[in-house]
């Protein structure tokens, strides 16, 4: 019975994966540049998403600062790739990971012992502020001006060199990383450990009364969430070739929180409804100054107070309501 | 020697000042209502703007009373916004999540950010400090603006007077008790969720006029909402979730150590504000004064 519903969701969640992708690669053949620029940026913020939403809809923790993820992953990447041209790109990404995973580590070692709830958010958010102070201070991180000159690299993988700089070779490359760190969280979510984050969520008490050290896997929970975001800011640096402390800023840190609650906190799927949702108003609104901010917090307003659950919470909701529906006009010919 | 020493002093008492009074609003409304709301600096920021139009059409010379007064339009203007705010956001999010009480003030900052930019624009706008405010008093070698004392006076007085109403009066009284437990007050018939609203426009009046008397010290953009967000939200936590008098002591704490910091290591300005935040929650999580409401 298990087996067989997660069975059914994995077939789904593929099926849904696959129409995305299909969507995402053909881009580039039907629409302009720019689109194709929004769809490779989004790609990287529905990551962002996900990775938050790890943290919140699966272990209960809210962080105020997952931007200064995002921002230490990009910085790490521009900077070692700068000093150290040799190294292969891959190996950079995933260096620039392992460091995102290291200071949500020592961070969480600390952060996680006695304070969970709001003190968290607030760490967090503390924490986001001196990173974001720091970038715009640090001389080799480019200051207030930001990271500039960074370059897509040439991609070797033993058979073919690959340059990412060429055509649209880096979004796609962009899109198959973002899949993989999709892929990657939707198996840590859906897996024991993503089971065990779940029952912290819902009752710490009781997981910690059932043997589960409850501070060892918010803390994995953390540094995953930590370094899959990392990674996304890597990715991010070649694709605007430029870095400002601004992804470091509160206000970003607040996208993810946006993105999750709007999609809803209960489904995979949430965070990635958000962040398209958010793209589409932001680019919709684009040139009206100042309404553009006047109507996206209207809609995030109305969902919030209407749709308590987010849009797919609301989704569900409606469809259980439809199917009662359906269920009391079949009773009749049951009973005759 | 005394600018030395004492400087970084004056100096962090007038931040310290300048961020309790952008705060005593955010923590009546979080004391109160339990809602963290970010749109606090929305609500600030459009008060400093309605000060900044009054000023512009109707003061001139910039008198000191003009100031004040005008400071006090911007608050009752703002007081209320935060009445219709009250009716169509905070009530119904009583009944949600915490998270997204988070997420509609966050909704609320951006409409605020929105509406100001739709009526005054993207450009830069500054006032002149009123002129009995202007210039600077001398101690040795140690200059402290007039305008900085004024704030310091204004918020150490701020401080005061609503200690005095909640310790000394029955309205502080009534406010401590539906603080702590709304249900029970409701019993005893009390009317929450008028109180509810009084405070709301209170806090919002608070952040209003708090816009118009900070103004002469801000360059005004739309920028100006998040400036003070996060540093509030710092004094309020380390002062122990929305009490008054933590929200003071914890404002002048971070800030001198902060501005002392910024002295000693002056290459990272600003950054000692969120060390000594993160660690006094590392320290004493539970904030400077624990367990009290308000």
């Amino acid at each position: 019975m298990m087996s067989q519903a997660s069975n059914s969701t994995w077939k789904r969640d593929a099926a849904i994966a696959a129409i995305i992708l299909v969507v995402l690669v053909s881009l580039p053949f039907v629409t302009s540049k720019g689109i194709v620029f929004i769809a490779g940026t989004l790609a990287l913020h529905v990551v962002f998403g996900l990775s938050w939403n790890l943290m919140f809809g699966q272990t209960g923790l809210v962080s105020f600062g997952h931007a200064s993820f995002f921002a230490i992953g990009g910085y790490a990447f521009a900077w070692a790739a700068k000093i150290a041209p040799g190294i292969h790109p891959l190996l950079l990404f995933a260096g620039a990971g392992l460091f995102g995973s290291l200071v949500a580590l020592i961070v969480g070692i600390l952060a996680l012992r006695r304070s969970i709830g709001v003190y968290f958010a607030i760490l967090t958010l503390a924490l986001s502020q001196i990173v974001y102070l720091l970038l715009s201070y640090i001389p080799a991180l480019g200051r207030e001006d930001g990271f500039t000159g960074i370059r897509r690299p040439r991609l070797s993988l033993g058979f073919t060199t690959i340059d990412l700089a060429s055509g649209n070779n880096y979004y796609y490359f962009m899109i198959a990383m973002c899949t993989l760190l999709a892929v990657g969280l939707w198996w840590v979510m859906h897996g024991r450990m993503g089971r065990v984050f779940k029952s912290i969520q819902q009752d710490a008490e009781r997981a910690a009364f059932l043997g589960i050290d409850v501070q060892a896997y918010r803390l994995r929970s953390f540094a995953i969430a930590s370094g899959t975001t990392a990674i996304a800011g890597a990715l991010y640096a070649p694709w605007l070739q430029l870095l400002t402390p601004e992804i470091a800023h509160w206000t970003f840190s607040a996208r993810p929180i946006l993105y999750t609650l709007l999609g809803g906190v209960q489904s995979f799927w949430g965070p990635v409804v958000g962040a398209v949702v958010f793209a589409v108003l932001e680019y919709g609104t684009r040139t009206l100054h100042g309404l553009s901010e006047i109507i996206i917090g209207s809609i995030l307003l109305v969902v919030v107070l209407a749709f308590p659950g987010g849009l797919l919470g609301g989704l569900s909701r409606l469809r259980k309501r439809m199917n009662r529906k359906t269920i009391v006009t079949a009773r009749p010919e049951i009973v005759r | 020697m005394l600018a030395l020493f004492l400087g970084p002093l004056f100096n962090g008492l007038f931040t310290a000042m300048v961020v309790f009074l952008f705060a005593t609003g955010l923590t009546l409304v979080f004391g109160i209502l339990r809602i963290l709301n970010f749109a606090h600096g929305g609500f600030f920021m459009i008060g400093a703007y309605l000060a900044f139009s009054l000023v512009k059409t109707f003061a001139s010379d910039t008198s000191t009373i003009a100031y004040i007064l005008i400071s006090i339009v911007a608050g009752i203007v703002v007081g209320l916004c935060g009445l219709v705010v009250e009716r169509l956001v905070f009530r119904p999010l009583q009944h949600v999540d915490e998270a997204y009480s988070l997420i509609a003030t966050y909704a609320l900052l951006l409409i605020s950010e929105g509406a100001v930019k739709a009526i005054w624009g993207v450009s830069f706008h500054s006032i002149m400090t009123p002129a009995a405010l202007g210039g600077a008093l001398i101690a040795g070698d140690l200059v402290m603006p007039v305008f900085a004392i004024f704030i310091i006076g204004l918020g150490v007085l701020c401080y005061s007077l609503l200690e005095w109403i909640l310790q000394h009066t029955a309205t502080g009284k009534l406010m401590k008790s539906v603080a702590s437990d709304p249900w029970m007050a409701g019993m005893l018939g009390v009317n929450v969720p008028r109180f509810y609203a009084w405070i709301v426009v209170i806090g919002f009046f608070l952040a209003g006029l708090a816009g118009g008397l900070l103004l002469p010290n801000q360059t005004l953009s739309p920028n100006l909402a998040s400036v003070f967000v996060v540093q509030a939200f710092g004094v309020l936590i380390v002062g122990g979730m929305g009490n008054i008098r933590g929200t003071f002591l914890a404002s002048i704490l971070l800030c001198v150590i902060d501005s002392y910091g910024s002295v000693i290591f002056s290459e990272v300005p600003g950054v000692f504000f969120y060390v000594a935040m993160a660690a006094m929650l590392l320290m004493r999580p539970q904030g400077l004064i624990a367990g009290a409401r308000l």
